[in-house]
């Protein structure tokens, strides 16, 4: 956050209270389109991101599994028949239209009964505490309005040794890719934004929110302050995506 | 756990390797009640070079699932190279392929034989994605042909293979007889493990040795 009373909104700073609603919006409009927009703008390349995700989640039968900001549910369809009958699987939105999109996607596909919705805010969960063997939150994280309370929030229902996936955009590596994905973020994603789901003022923010979200060691010395220890990432597509991870120290 | 050095690319790879085999096994109802005893099971195998790691899988619907990264407990670990596991693959008898060929074996060889015969015995019904597409009557006629050219090119490789092999031991004298080379090879078993237990005697002696002159 920039101070005690205002943060960041893509490039613009608001009120503090203000930014949850403003992400609303975004939300609310692109919810209906949010699964092609993401295929045309990662060229499908966000199901490898977030099937390497569901690798490193370690997630087997009979764990309880939670994903924060699940939107459309991609990551939950593949966790509920991982846990199996015996697990659980909540896919958790702050965003009631998304939820409701991916909601009825995953019914219309018929995921197992050990799916469950919620909708709530990643900062003040509404679950009790070490509840989960695993959380994950995939290009979430930086929409949030407090990262580190939304952290705190994730460690405390998390068992102990249980393990958050933080699956979100980050900072290519190589000067150049990092050239060219700036082209390709404010040239080019308003302008499809526009075309497909009639709205680029969305795809602007998605633009912006991106610079402004932590890089990758700025996000690992978050995920450590909050609590959790064996911190790691790996970067994926030269930096532009990072995945961290982090454990629930033990007792 | 893995070290992934270009982790979107090797997921994409198995990902698309994936849904390729998983599109042949759909093909192949045998196979696919085949694997569904196997679910649970995790195969990896580590290849050293190049390097890659690949965790396999069977899931309850009977399809296969390949992993590059696996936190958890794997049944069947298999440690070679490339064209170890090209030999392994190609094998007639695994077991045999295991005990002969390069590849290092930890834990129980019971899933990786049981996996290796699941994909030998692959036997793909070409007529119904032929039928869905083409209708009926083409669909079928396709399908025969398909098979007969199929079963005509195994029969043909099998018999190659049988006569190069004949005239390669019988005419050409270019390798020795199976059996010849099968007690070869155990004697070169036996050897080996006498030569080990000779070491180990041999370090045993040095330990009392060194403790009689430290006395």
């Amino acid at each position: 956050m920039s101070d005690d009373n205002t943060t960041h909104f893509g490039y613009r700073e608001v009120e503090t209270d203000e930014k949850s609603g403003l992400v609303a919006e975004v939300f609310d409009s692109v919810a209906s389109r949010y699964d092609v927009m993401n295929d045309l703008m990662s060229a499908g390349i966000h199901r490898i991101w977030k099937r390497f995700t569901i690798e490193l989640s370690g997630v087997r039968r009979g764990n309880r599994v939670l994903d924060i900001a699940g939107g459309t549910g991609d990551l939950a369809a593949k966790f509920a028949p991982m846990v199996g009958d015996t697990g659980a699987v909540v896919l958790a939105d702050i965003n009631a239209s998304m939820l409701r999109v991916g909601r009825d996607r995953l019914i219309d596909r018929g995921v197992p009964g050990n799916l469950f919705y919620v909708q709530a805010d990643a900062q003040y969960l509404p679950f009790p505490d070490g509840h989960f063997d695993c959380i994950t939150i995939a290009f979430g994280l930086r929409n949030v309005t407090d990262k580190d309370l939304a952290l705190r929030s994730m460690n405390r229902i998390l068992k102990p040794g249980g393990r958050l996936l933080v699956l979100e955009f980050s900072k290519p590596r190589n000067p150049l890719l990092s050239r060219a994905y700036d082209a390709y973020s404010f040239g080019v994603l308003p302008v499809m934004g526009r075309l497909v789901a009639g709205d680029s003022d969305s795809y602007q923010y998605l633009a912006e929110s991106i610079r402004m979200h932590p890089d990758q060691e700025t996000l690992r010395t978050m995920m450590e302050d909050a609590g959790f220890e064996r911190c790691d990432y790996h970067n994926m597509t030269g930096g532009i995506v990072a995945v961290h991870r982090g454990y629930k120290a033990q007792g | 756990m893995t070290d992934l050095r270009m982790p979107t690319i090797h997921t994409a790879g198995l990902a698309a390797a994936e849904a390729a085999i998983n599109g042949a096994l759909r093909l192949s109802p045998h196979s696919v009640e085949a694997l569904k005893e196997l679910a649970g099971q995790v195969l990896a195998l580590e290849c050293t070079r190049p390097a890659l790691t690949v965790y396999l899988s069977s899931e309850k619907d009977g399809s296969l699932r390949l992993q590059g990264v696996h936190d958890g407990p794997v049944a069947t670990r298999v440690v070679g190279q490339l064209e170890d596991f090209a030999e392994l693959a190609r094998a007639e008898d695994p077991a045999a392929a295991l005990i002969n060929g390069g590849v290092q074996l930890q834990g129980s060889s019971a899933t990786l034989i049981d996996m290796q015969r699941v994909f030998g015995a692959v036997d793909i019904d070409w007529e119904a994605p032929l039928v869905d597409g083409l209708g009926d009557i083409a669909g079928h006629q396709l399908a025969g042909m398909l098979r007969g050219a199929f079963d005509w090119s195994q029969q043909a490789s099998g018999n190659l293979r049988r006569q190069v092999g004949e005239f390669a031991v019988e005419e050409a004298r270019l390798s020795p007889p199976r059996l010849a080379l099968e007690g070869f090879y155990d004697d070169v078993q036996q050897l080996s493990e006498r030569g080990e237990r000779l070491e180990q005697r041999v370090a045993l002696l040095r330990q009392r040795l060194q403790r009689l002159q430290d006395s």
